[in-house]
């Protein structure tokens, strides 16, 4: 009746307003509607460039050659080729590259050895010019009367084999660093996902003052340890190892996963175990056969966050390593020395990255469920 | 028939005990972990803070400590990065996940787009602040490009004053941080219930009130809980400020250890003075985290669920 009554009054209004020129109430509405929307997607695109902006310039840097990586402003993005000219002179053979912004040619290089202009265009362009193809090039220039223009593709991915092969240790490092994920997932599931499992299904005596210490121990700052880790380690042989310091990166993650699986194994209902036991399993067979395969996909997101920890972790790993750093270290100690090369930090940037930005599209759903249940 | 139940109950006894075991069985190796590899270590950095070099007890370490010129900055910048940047962290996630919080095309795009910053390991942020900063870096350039800066000028981002220095490293943290405070809050925010949020409207509340007087107290498990993580993580703060500003320049407390552990080799006291640190870095996060257990409950839930 009343909500009638209020039509009948909007209907007058809107005839009222249709007559004066002015927009109804319906328009009105739903420019009101669009014009809500409308910044809803404004906030939303700039917080989106603001977010990946930095990640995009990281990336392109990691693809530019040090000539570009030098000039200023950087282009947008890396040239994928580049148009050179060889030239005869006295000395040999000179180097130029078109500028694409000016269009003039500018001269980079004046040899005859063909050796010297293949690394030349290697580590300052990034071009894959062999020593018998610059022969040939400096033949080809001299055939054609003096002066040659060609055109070369970039290799893209030439920092990162740069980095990995002048950065001592790149390669063995990311190997431990592989190495110590793994131990640590091993460690911390076993260990944390029993805990996980008497979590979601006992009651027993002490369990609030386990869980709050699985808490405390996961808040602990990394660094606290660490450093009397150094000698106990070293007592038990492993300081330097990476066994030793995945020991030590699984202390955190324990409260984590002891955290995740409880509530995974609280999501799958009892009554499947005992209805397996009905059918004359026990309670171990029970659990193998029922709850495990059903825990499955959410103990393989547990041990992604267990490899994005150890993964990430960089304090313990600096203060825990010797001869033998994680590949966090080294990308550290190249961003601590860096006296330029900003390319190949990049790339040595990106490298590290990556694992831990694709494993976190893998288990957003569980970050996301995670956060909204934060206390226990 | 009697002598049949007594059998009964004697074998049953000791399969019951095991029952009863089962849950202790399972914790035990996390709590034996714990002894081995986090209550031994943190006791013997304990220790080796209150002992001398030649041996015995002491204080000397405490009072190197405290006498260190650079610990009252240290200290003080802590504090200032972790107040400010917790402080306006907080408000703009908010702000975000008020503006955001309702379902639209993309809505899953952004949730993880807005994981990725915190997603980045230390060392990959660092790399692009340091990229990024520099006086010829991508910064600047796309400053140019765009059209803000001209004729070659450029920002020097590094080299400003302490307090410029400061605020750049609350201003990179946010970017990191932000995001994820927003997906937190965000995540409370859709488990409230609609109903409450329509009944202060009905009865006369503005959207103001609304959101100050209901929304905002039913929210507040979630922001605790956001607020004091990201205290006890804003008081860690260290790598990103030495990737930009090298050792020494703006010290904050865990900078201190990694300098005195890494940077001043070789001498012993440099080690106690490292091990004293993290005492005192341990200490104000172990205050925070209790104060956070505290708050969030869970000392007092009931036992079980």
């Amino acid at each position: 009746m009343h909500l009638e009554e209020r039509k009948d009054v909007d209907m007058l209004h809107l005839n009222q307003e249709n007559r004066s020129g002015k927009l109804t109430r319906k328009q009105r509405k739903n420019l009101k509607k669009t014009a809500r929307l409308t910044s809803l997607y404004i906030v939303v695109a700039t917080l989106v460039l603001v977010l990946l902006t930095p990640v995009f310039f990281l990336a392109i840097t990691s693809f530019m050659s040090n000539r570009e990586a030098y000039t200023f402003p950087l282009p947008i993005l890396p040239a994928a080729k580049v148009k050179l000219q060889l030239e005869t002179t006295e000395k040999g053979f000179m180097l130029s590259i078109l500028n694409r912004k000016t269009e003039n040619y500018e001269t980079l290089l004046d040899t005859n050895d063909p050796e010297k202009f293949s690394y030349y265009t290697d580590i300052y362009l990034n071009l894959m010019i062999s020593e018998e193809e610059a022969a040939e090039l400096f033949q080809n220039t001299t055939e054609a009367g003096g002066i040659l223009q060609f055109k070369e593709r970039v290799n893209w991915f030439n920092n990162y084999r740069v980095f990995f092969t002048v950065t001592r240790d790149a390669v063995p490092a990311l190997i431990r660093s592989l190495e110590i994920a793994l131990f640590t997932i091993i460690i911390s599931l076993s260990i944390g996902g029993m805990a996980g499992y008497a979590f979601a299904r006992y009651i027993f005596k002490g369990k609030n003052a386990l869980k709050f210490s699985v808490l405390f121990v996961r808040m602990f700052p990394a660094v606290a340890i660490a450093m009397p880790m150094v000698i106990i380690l070293a007592d038990m042989g492993l300081y330097d190892q990476p066994l030793g310091l995945s020991l030590v990166y699984s202390v955190g993650q324990i409260g984590l996963t002891v955290w995740i699986t409880a509530s995974i194994f609280m999501g799958i209902p009892v009554a499947f175990e005992e209805a397996a036991m009905v059918f004359g399993s026990n309670k171990f067979g029970a659990f193998m056969k029922i709850t495990l395969p059903l825990a499955l996909p959410g103990l393989a997101a547990c041990a992604m966050y267990a490899f994005l920890g150890a993964w990430n972790e960089t304090v313990s790993a600096i203060i825990l390593t010797q001869f033998k750093p994680t590949f966090a270290v080294v990308v550290y100690q190249t961003l601590l020395g860096a006296t330029g090369q900003v390319n190949l930090l990049a790339a040595g940037g990106l490298a590290m990255a990556l694992p831990a930005v694709i494993f976190t599209l893998f288990i957003r759903k569980y970050i996301n469920q995670m956060w909204g249940g934060m206390t226990i | 028939m009697e002598t049949s139940v007594l059998v009964q109950k004697r074998t049953q006894t000791p399969r019951q005990k095991l029952n009863k075991a089962i849950p202790y069985l399972l914790v035990a190796p996390v709590l034996i972990y714990y002894m081995l590899f986090w209550l031994r270590p943190v006791i013997k950095s304990l220790i080796s803070s209150f002992t001398a070099m030649e041996g015995g007890f002491t204080l000397q370490n405490y009072l190197m400590v405290f006498r260190d010129p650079s610990f009252v900055t240290a200290l003080r910048n802590t504090a200032v990065i972790t107040i400010f940047s917790v402080t306006l962290e907080f408000i703009l996630a908010l702000a975000l996940a008020l503006i955001i919080n309702r379902k639209f095309k993309g809505s899953g795009g952004l949730l993880f787009i807005a994981l990725v910053p915190m997603a980045l390991p230390p060392v990959a942020a660092a790399a692009i602040w340091q990229t990024g900063l520099t006086s010829h870096g991508w910064l600047n350039s796309l400053l140019t490009n765009i059209g803000i800066l001209q004729d070659g000028a450029k920002f020097y981002f590094l080299t400003g004053s302490e307090w410029q220095n400061i605020l750049l490293i609350i201003i990179i943290d946010a970017w990191q941080v932000i995001p994820s405070v927003m997906i937190i809050l965000l995540a409370g925010l859709q488990n409230l219930p609609p109903e409450a949020k329509e009944a202060g409207l009905v009865f006369g509340g503005n959207k103001l009130t609304v959101l100050r007087r209901i929304t905002l107290p039913m929210l507040k498990p979630t922001i605790t809980t956001a607020v004091i993580l990201r205290l006890i993580s804003a008081i860690q703060i260290w790598l990103i400020l030495v990737i930009m500003f090298g050792f020494n320049r703006l010290p904050v407390l865990l900078e201190r250890v990694i300098y005195y552990k890494e940077e001043v080799p070789g001498i012993q006291f440099a080690d106690q003075m490292a091990i004293t640190y993290t005492i005192v870095v341990s200490l104000i996060v172990s205050i925070t985290a209790i104060i956070y257990l505290q708050v969030s409950g869970a000392f007092g839930r009931k036992e079980g669920r």
